[in-house]
């Protein structure tokens, strides 16, 4: 263990950890609307993802488009393609799957976001990675602390689109409408909200964030095949941490902190463990969230009182 | 030819994975991505070992089970209480750590993991090509397959398909669920982890690239496409999958780099679509050579642990088939089912007037001390929040009684029985059966106590026949423990034909002998209800607790259940019902408790109670 507590070195991770937190509050918003609306282990958000950051690219380069432009037109096909799952796989299968709803989804996303993965290696040439013209960065140092203008622009994207959900979701009649289906999807129906076309809804939406994050990545490095699959796992553990039915700043502030937490460990941890920090933190979380104060293993899951 | 015996190892050393995750996914239903993390620490383990000190694979391969195994209990301790989605999440940090500590370490080679694990030999002889690898593999997998055989297809397995179908059901018949994740867990990780090993042997590398999430995946791929609950639909699966390779590269004719991409689609293609048209995989559960001859035979003989798909009642060979692993849509079985199909007769004949097929010796013991106080609860109370569920709550059973509990809705009167049980955690009081206190007990332990409850919701194990809920009920089989299952096999063998003959006297009992082989999930309420009647009375426990027998059914069915209850007074049983029917309660109830608000109001005989004004109106509303 290397500790460098400087207060250089604890600066620099500090506004790491804040630019990474923010991606990290993008993508758990967008992968927790999805979950906590609908339920549905969403894998092949993975896809999505990948899937804006390569169009991007593509039309970028293709119609000589600026940055802007080209993360828009991205960030709707990811949208595109997230509806079409819904409509195409995830609805049918959940009418066809009853309880075991939960699984098939899962299964059929894991190998949705599988075949993605590679027809997207297939389409856009194996795994040669792919950078998004039109992107134009500029170093900043703000005392000792480096980044970049690319950095400053998704932090403020990310939040001004989290704040943005947050303000529909609390004061527009379309987030009523999804919260009323993401409370109680039978009830909704009832009082004539259609679970269906909100499910959808929240899949645009979801899909849309997702891909703005992902084109920020690629922006920031490059697009390739399988980048969708590390960004997954974050958006999971935000959304879980956070709890997928909390408002959006809520989850966003929870997805800053275990970038902050991530970023930080780098005082005490080399880089290689660092990745590792938050899946550390997911698997203890998991591990004991189930634990009431004075319960013993044996002590089962209490049923439902009648 | 050194090729194709390549191919046949590598589908030997999935299949070893893929029979173990089979058991852990399809039989208990606990959803893992970890699997490729514990093959990861048998692989390691050996190239570690190999490498810096030359120990013989001979010792490595227990090795790596065992570690794999400790490692598969340490993750099956927090995953008891998870429900799927949070398992799925916890398996997949685990898969993601492990591999990630792997890949970082020094030791282990860092991202590109540990070279050149060759010149490796067993009982002195020589590993070096596919042909003389393959005994090794075909024996390792053969062992793998018998394993998880003995495990599933068994009374223990059994007891794996039903904590996959509902747990606090399971619990209720007093197995200790706990106990069974945390072994399934461990020995499928430990098989894992000897597949894990093998891996390294044949690819002479240990790299974390090949243990990771892909590899997870994969195997669970092979397993859904073959067949949840069916160990040769995994065997099947993972030839398939092992074989899209080749089969992309000769039969297709792409290159490498394009048939290794274009499998990969299809593969996940493939799970898309067996989710969508054929969930139960390729094999489903349940389905046995035997039970396709029998079905050229036409008769519904349950096969021993597993079942056939004939269902002497069930129309529509063109449906699904029954006994699909997961999940099944099945037709209802067109008898008598709920309010409309009443027709007497068909299906459910009535009880038949004989006696419960209790042991006599049982039935003479009790009535020797009929009238014995049996239950003493004292004091009973639970506050969830600022509620209080249950206040200050006495009460009393006897040895041969019918005790009724009954009031309004949200009395508490389900939340009684759910304390009695340990299902839920009282706060305060008493709880005396057969004057041995068992409050803070758990509900499996309790239950082998002799104090059993049913559920309102009837909670069958849908998946699993009539007979195999019923059978479940059974106390005391050899089978359903892992020493019994694996030392005395013999013993168990007619031991579980013992059960059998029980199970089936009790479902004859109740009136559903006919329907013995057919799922419960294809069931209607009514009949779903004598089953799980059947099942409780299997325990042969000295207590009852029956929530609402007679309700959600129509009238000819609460006539069959008030016989099927009143029988059981004579055998000296103790039985407590919550019911709103106040024929049921007049007809049956020897004594009787008014609930209101989680406290008893009242107590006394039925005609003392009806009489009473207040009460009629604390049970109506406004009179």
């Amino acid at each position: 263990m290397h500790i460098d507590l400087g207060l250089d070195n604890f600066l620099q991770l500090l506004v790491n950890g804040l630019i990474n937190g923010s991606a990290f509050a993008l993508l758990g918003v967008a992968f927790g609307i999805i979950l906590g609306v609908t339920g549905r282990f969403h894998f092949a958000f993975a896809f999505t993802y990948a899937l804006s950051a390569y169009i991007a690219a593509e039309v970028g380069l293709a119609w000589n488009l600026p940055f802007w432009l080209a993360m828009v037109l991205g960030a709707i096909a990811g949208l595109v393609l997230g509806v079409l799952m819904e409509f195409l796989v995830y609805r049918p299968l959940a009418r066809r799957s009853g309880a075991y709803a939960l699984l098939t989804i899962f299964v059929s996303s894991l190998g949705l976001a599988i075949m993605g993965e590679n027809l997207l290696s297939i389409i856009f040439h194996s795994s040669a990675s792919e950078s998004i013209s039109g992107v134009s960065i500029t170093a900043i140092k703000v005392g000792s602390v480096d980044f970049t203008s690319l950095n400053v622009e998704m932090v403020l994207t990310s939040w001004v689109l989290i704040l943005a959900l947050a303000v529909v979701m609390s004061r527009t009649k379309f987030g009523r409408m999804v919260r009323a289906v993401r409370s109680n999807p039978d009830m909704s129906l009832v009082v004539g909200v259609s679970p269906g076309a909100i499910f959808l809804a929240v899949f645009a939406i979801g899909s849309l964030l997702g891909g703005v994050a992902g084109v920020f990545q690629a922006a920031q490095t490059a697009a390739t095949p399988s980048m969708g699959f590390e960004p997954i796992f974050y958006a999971f553990t935000v959304a879980f941490l956070a709890g997928a039915a909390r408002p959006p700043v809520v989850v966003g502030l929870v997805g800053l902190a275990v970038g902050i937490v991530q970023s930080l460990s780098g005082l005490f941890l080399t880089s290689q463990y660092a990745g590792l920090v938050v899946f550390a933190i997911l698997f203890i979380y998991v591990a004991v969230r189930p634990l009431q104060l004075r319960s013993v293993l044996s002590r089962p899951a209490p049923l439902p009182a009648a | 030819m050194e090729i194709q015996v390549n191919y046949i190892n590598e589908i030997l050393i999935f299949v070893t994975f893929a029979v173990s995750l089979n058991l852990l996914l399809g039989y208990t239903g606990q959803v893992s991505v970890a699997h490729g993390a514990f093959g990861a620490l048998g692989g390691f383990a050996l190239g570690y070992l190999w490498l810096h000190h030359h120990t013989p694979l001979i010792y490595v391969l227990p090795i790596g089970f065992v570690i794999a195994g400790a490692a598969g209990m340490l993750v099956g301790i927090p995953a008891l209480r998870l429900t799927t989605e949070w398992l799925i999440l916890l398996t997949l940090a685990v898969q993601v750590i492990i591999v990630g500590l792997i890949s970082t370490s020094n030791t282990f080679g860092g991202a590109y993991g540990l070279q050149d694990i060759t010149k490796l030999q067993i009982f002195g002889h020589q590993l070096s090509s596919p042909t003389e690898q393959f005994p090794l593999y075909l024996v390792v997998a053969a062992l793998a397959l018998a394993l998880c055989w003995r495990f599933g297809e068994s009374p223990y397995g059994r007891v794996l398909r039903a904590i996959r179908e509902d747990e606090p059901a399971t619990r209720a018949l007093g197995k200790n669920v706990f106990a069974y994740k945390l072994t399934v867990f461990a020995l499928t990780s430990a098989i894992a982890g000897a597949a894990g090993v093998l891996l390294v042997v044949q690819s002479t590398v240990a790299s974390p690239g090949t243990f990771s999430f892909d590899l997870s995946t994969a195997i669970i791929a092979m397993v859904i496409f073959g067949g949840m609950g069916n160990l040769v639909g995994s065997i099947v699966g993972a030839a398939v999958i092992v074989l899209t390779t080749p089969f992309f590269e000769s039969v297709i004719k792409l290159s490498p780099q394009f048939s290794s991409l274009w499998r990969l689609v299809a593969y996940g293609l493939l799970l898309v679509l067996v989710m969508r048209l054929r969930p139960q995989g390729l094999i489903p559960e349940g389905f046995t050579v035997r039970g396709l001859v029998r079905r050229g035979a036409r008769k519904p003989e349950p096969v021993l642990g597993g079942q056939t798909l004939e269902a002497s009642s069930v129309s529509a060979p063109a449906a699904v088939p029954v006994g699909g692993g997961f999940p099944t849509t099945v037709p209802r079985a067109g008898a008598a089912g709920d309010s409309g199909a009443a027709a007497t007769g068909s299906g459910v004949a009535g009880p038949r007037h004989a006696a419960p097929p209790e042991p006599s010796e049982l039935v003479a013991e009790r009535a020797r001390h009929r009238g014995e106080l049996v239950l003493s609860v004292k004091g009973l109370s639970k506050n969830f929040g600022g509620i209080a569920a249950a206040d200050d709550l006495s009460m009393e059973l006897h040895r041969g009684t019918i005790t009724a509990l009954v009031g309004p809705n949200g009395a508490g009167k389900t939340t009684v029985f759910n304390l009695l049980t340990g299902a839920i955690r009282p706060d305060r009081g008493q709880i005396l059966l057969n004057g041995q206190d068992v409050f803070g007990m758990t509900p499996n332990k309790v239950a082998r106590l002799g104090m059993v409850r049913s559920f309102q919701d009837v909670r069958v194990f849908s998946r699993l026949s009539c007979l195999q809920n019923v059978m479940l009920g059974v106390q005391g089989q050899i089978g359903e423990h892992v020493g019994g299952l694996l030392l005395r096999p013999v013993r168990s063998f007619t031991d579980e034909r013992e059960t059998r003959d029980t199970a089936m006297r009790w479902l004859d009992f109740v009136g559903m002998k006919d329907m013995a082989a057919v799922l419960t999930g294809a069931l209607g309420f009514g009949q779903q209800k004598l089953v799980a009647l059947a099942r409780v009375l299997a325990t042969e426990a000295e207590v009852l607790l029956l929530d609402e027998p007679a309700s959600g059914v129509d009238q000819q069915w609460v006539d069959v259940m008030l016989e099927l209850i009143e029988q059981l007074r004579p055998e000296g049983r103790t039985v407590c019902i919550v019911e709103h029917n106040l024929n049921v309660v007049g007809r049956l109830a020897d004594n009787i408790y008014f609930m209101e608000l989680g406290r008893i109001s009242a107590e006394g005989s039925f005609s003392e109670l009806t009489g009473d004004e207040r009460l009629a109106q604390a049970y109506f509303g406004t009179a």
